[in-house]
């Protein structure tokens, strides 16, 4: 079983920035949709997006799977969110096409713009978040949180995190094959509680062998003299121009779109006048 | 650091065992993310086995390692399905303040974590579920990050989660504690 991390786009434009680059990347971006409701200026930011995810370099058939199961979720939360709950809208006045049944929430040109928008939004940011996923080597972890100013002994956890990872898997198929091997199924369907307690027999050996096995680890840091000092990485990050650019402009998105929040009605719902005379309004 | 029993002052210290342990908990939880089952009746909630190894790790081991172990194993577990580390970040943060009140058990449950086994199984459930009701009220930043109202997370979000996190955290966290307190003994934790 093979679970690590997938480094699909080795080699891309993105893959050869500073790994902080597209930590702080999210980071900014995600600040910045965050503040804007006009669907006009989020058909800006998914256009930004997706330039950048296309900087990455992933194979598409490679992440169809991911995409369809992330774009499935969002569809479902901004389907309850806005058409069925329809909360944002209480004192607004709408123009609405029909009430669904029963539970007599409007479906109105304002609810549906206000449902693309934030589908927009929600596929924006997982554009942007995609090529965290895939365009840095797992390896490159700790010293990227290290040098964003996270607490070495915390970034070093992280390191230790994806480097635990593989071995984890490969004991976990072990216990899956030991307790077969002594009449284990895992079997399906079931309440939830009769699933939770048929994986006892695996999580339970699982997460108590983990844990002893990681007193090695324990012993091998404390010989080492692990947190008795600073220590160092053996992976040199550094920006690059081209780096401070693509930061830059990612910074200049997040001000532009804090100042415009202000100045304009980019933090506001925006509806098309084609939705509302549909609507008969 | 000992586990269970843990000094007041000793709750944030931050030594090799805390980072191991932390790492442990965050792989644990991110593999372990991988394989999970959905709740009848909900659209998009998952009954997670996995996330015992948060309430247990946080109780066993402390505040630290408890918010390490939710927090950044929740986000490895979005990096190994593909949707980055970050992305849903503030999600990440609610089951890292579950494990980081798990973990403060000692300071709010001391009878119980300081009584014989059974009261330290006892504890392990009442903790993780004073966790998981108080740490997943922060998925409601949701409504600032991604424009949600609070009637649909109430609703679709934080009720569905906390209800199979409770039955999670209830069920496996004493088993999780009847099983490793042996083994500490015969390890001379």
């Amino acid at each position: 079983m093979n679970i690590a991390p997938r480094y699909l786009g080795r080699g891309s434009w993105l893959a050869r920035r500073d790994p902080r680059l597209l930590v702080l990347v999210v980071v900014l971006f995600v600040a910045t949709v965050s503040q804007v409701w006009d669907g006009r200026a989020v058909v800006g930011l998914v256009i930004i997006a997706f330039g950048y995810y296309a900087l990455a370099g992933i194979p598409f058939r490679e992440v169809r799977r991911n995409w369809i199961a992330a774009l499935t979720l969002i569809t479902i939360i901004v389907l309850v969110n806005t058409v069925l709950t329809g909360s944002r809208f209480e004192g607004i006045v709408q123009h609405s096409f029909f009430a669904l049944p029963l539970i007599g929430t409007p479906v109105s040109a304002e609810s549906l713009s206000y449902a693309v928008t934030q589908w927009l939004r929600y596929a924006a940011m997982l554009a942007v978040g995609f090529p965290v996923a895939f365009c840095v080597s797992p390896s490159d972890f700790g010293v990227t949180f290290a040098r964003l100013g996270i607490p070495y002994k915390l970034a070093f956890a992280v390191d230790l995190t994806f480097r635990f990872l593989p071995s984890l898997a490969g004991e976990y198929q072990q216990t899956i094959d030991a307790q077969r091997v002594r009449g284990y199924e895992p079997g399906s369907g079931g309440n939830p509680v009769a699933r939770l307690r048929r994986s006892v027999p695996i999580l339970v050996p699982f997460a108590v062998n983990a844990i002893v096995g990681a007193e090695d680890t324990i012993d091998a840091m404390d010989l080492r003299g692990f947190g008795t000092g600073q220590r160092t990485w053996l992976r040199h990050l550094a920006f690059d121009r081209t780096d401070r650019i693509v930061l830059l402009a990612f910074v200049a998105l997040l001000v532009g779109a804090t100042i415009a929040g202000f100045t304009t009605t980019t933090s506001h719902p925006w509806t098309p006048q084609f939705l509302i005379r549909l609507a008969g309004g | 650091m000992t586990t269970m029993k843990m000094e007041r002052g000793a709750l944030w210290e931050v030594n090799s065992r805390t980072i191991v342990y932390a790492a442990i908990g965050a792989a644990l939880y991110g593999v372990l993310q991988l394989f999970s089952f959905l709740l009848p009746g909900t659209q998009n909630v998952d009954v997670r086995p996995a996330f015992a190894i948060v309430t247990f790790f946080g109780y066993a081991f402390g505040p630290v390692v408890g918010l390490f172990t939710g927090f950044v194993g929740n986000m490895i577990g979005d990096q190994l399905r593909g949707y980055g580390l970050l992305t849903y970040w503030n999600w990440s943060l609610a089951g890292g303040l579950v494990g980081l009140i798990v973990g403060l058990a000692p300071l709010y449950l001391s009878r119980w974590v300081n009584g014989n086994l059974r009261d330290r199984a006892i504890g392990g459930a009442v903790a993780a579920a004073v966790g998981v009701v108080i740490g997943f009220i922060f998925i409601f930043s949701d409504i600032w990050v991604g424009g949600s109202s609070a009637n649909q997370l109430l609703t679709t979000g934080y009720v569905p989660i906390v209800v199979s996190d409770l039955i999670v955290g209830i069920i496996l966290t004493p088993i999780l504690v009847y099983a490793w307190e042996p083994v500490k003994e015969q390890l001379g934790r």
